[in-house]
């Protein structure tokens, strides 16, 4: 079942909350370099999708398998322990929809605390590459200052920039600028645009249109909990084969044609 | 009242500030260690640390040292009066601390401990790097509030033996029939030894400040 060729391979992953079912047998698989953007309604299980990933929510039944390793379960079938299950997630970055910045450190301490504390990198090393992917996401002037001075679309480049520091195979993005002012929704979308053309391979939950229309090598189309319809972009938007994808896209069909305004 | 009755006082100060810190020392990770517990609902063990926080919290501390005091000898563990005076501070004061940590570590915001999970933090990491910088910044004006509190209720460690300030001055009143003196001296000595808790607090702040804004 695990294809190692595969930077990420879930397979017939399920997971309820009491009587809810929430995902409900999620199969797919992500090349290196793809950009896979995954949508959906709201309440179709795409963040608990992208949370079963790296295991911050367990999955009730179903695998999850990094460049061929499970993630979750250990080769005799237990449960990982805290310490394996976090040298896996080292290879996982993760932007949050509402940044999650520890506020405590500055903008150069939230890059380098995880490379330096978890892979024992040399710090000389961390801050240089630090102040590269400062640069890269355009905050090089604000790496002293702390998160409470940022502005939400800063917050979230910073949290962008935490997640490429630890140098990871695979990028997750929960909902990165649902909870932007729609004027700062553009700087965070440049940033991932970029990394999609660096060949970055990533899972992207949003509600951006435009980014899924111009930027997705694929779309996974979710609702209540299942994959619906899988296609390339091009052809999920013009020709959508289910009826559900069809009222889905309609009804954000105005954003899509304006160059993709959030909702 | 003679300069020997003032050094008697003094002696007591001594006595009053060295029990203090003892109890504050030992009894703040105690605490912290209590309610971190509770926090990671360690089975059994949580059930455990909340009815010993819910009946420590309910006990007069001086119940509770007359209790260690006189009963404990009855089975078989000898203790002075000064160990007994210490271990019902700690055991008082770290049923405390634990409820002003855990209410700092239950608003703790998920999402930041989730982003450490990301990373690929231990749970040791992510407590030492993450949690614990922010929690001690959020608890202390609750520690340093229950600190004073500790330091302003030795004068009842009396009852086993224990000369502290207050005892100190009783004692020099009843020989001299004259207690309006020692008691203000009595008065004058404690309000500096908590003013000196609250200083620091007050530094630890801003020092904090400064820090941010200087950024």
């Amino acid at each position: 079942m695990a294809d190692g060729s595969k930077v990420l391979d879930v397979a017939g992953v399920s997971k309820r909350f009491g009587d809810l079912e929430v995902l409900s047998d999620i199969s797919f698989q992500v090349a290196k370099g793809e950009t896979v953007c995954v949508l959906g309604p709201s309440g179709s299980g795409k963040s608990t999708l992208l949370r079963c990933i790296n295991w911050l929510e367990r999955p009730d039944a179903g695998q999850i398998y990094l460049t061929g390793t499970e993630i979750g379960v250990t080769g005799a079938g237990i449960v990982m322990s805290d310490r394996e299950l976090s040298r896996l997630r080292t290879r996982i970055g993760m932007v949050f929809q509402h940044f999650a910045l520890w506020p405590h450190l500055t903008v150069l301490q939230n890059l380098m605390e995880a490379p330096i504390q978890v892979q024992k990198r040399p710090s000389a090393e961390v801050r240089d590459e630090a102040l590269a992917l400062l640069a890269k996401v355009g905050l090089s002037d604000k790496r002293d200052a702390f998160p409470a001075k940022l502005s939400g679309g800063q917050k979230q480049r910073v949290g962008i920039a935490r997640a490429l520091a630890m140098r990871p195979d695979l990028l997750l993005f929960d909902e990165p600028t649902s909870a932007l002012d729609p004027e700062l929704v553009g700087e965070v979308l440049v940033v991932m645009r970029e990394l999609a053309h660096e060949g970055m391979t990533m899972v992207v939950v949003t509600h951006e249109m435009g980014f899924a229309r111009d930027a997705a090598t694929r779309i996974l189309f979710l609702d209540r909990g299942r994959v619906v319809e899988t296609a390339p972009p091009e052809r999920f938007f013009s020709a959508p084969e289910t009826e559900r994808a069809r009222q889905f896209i309609q009804r954000y069909a105005g954003h899509v044609a304006n160059g993709g305004c959030r909702t | 009242m003679t300069g020997g009755d003032i050094l008697a006082i003094l002696q007591g100060a001594v006595v009053t500030v060295t029990l203090s810190l003892t109890g504050i020392l030992i009894g703040l990770p105690i605490g912290l260690s209590l309610a971190v517990l509770r926090w990671a609902d360690v089975p059994v063990v949580a059930r455990i640390v909340t009815v010993y926080v819910s009946i420590l919290r309910a006990t007069p501390l001086v119940t509770l040292l007359l209790l260690l005091f006189f009963a404990l000898p009855n089975i078989g563990i000898a203790i002075g009066p000064i160990s007994a005076a210490i271990l019902a501070l700690v055991m008082n004061t770290a049923a405390f601390n634990c409820e002003v940590w855990r209410a700092s570590l239950m608003n703790f915001p998920r999402d930041q401990y989730e982003a450490a999970q990301s990373v690929g933090m231990g749970a040791g990491l992510r407590f030492r790097r993450i949690v614990l910088p922010q929690i001690v910044r959020s608890s202390l004006p609750g520690l340093v509030n229950e600190m004073s509190l500790l330091i302003k209720v030795t004068p009842v460690l009396a009852v086993v033996g224990v000369v502290d300030i207050t005892r100190a001055a009783v004692r020099i009143g009843a020989e001299t029939y004259d207690p309006l003196p020692p008691f203000l001296v009595a008065v004058a000595l404690y309000a500096p030894i908590v003013f000196v808790l609250v200083s620091l607090q007050r530094w630890i702040e801003r020092r904090q400040a400064m820090a941010e804004a200087a950024a």
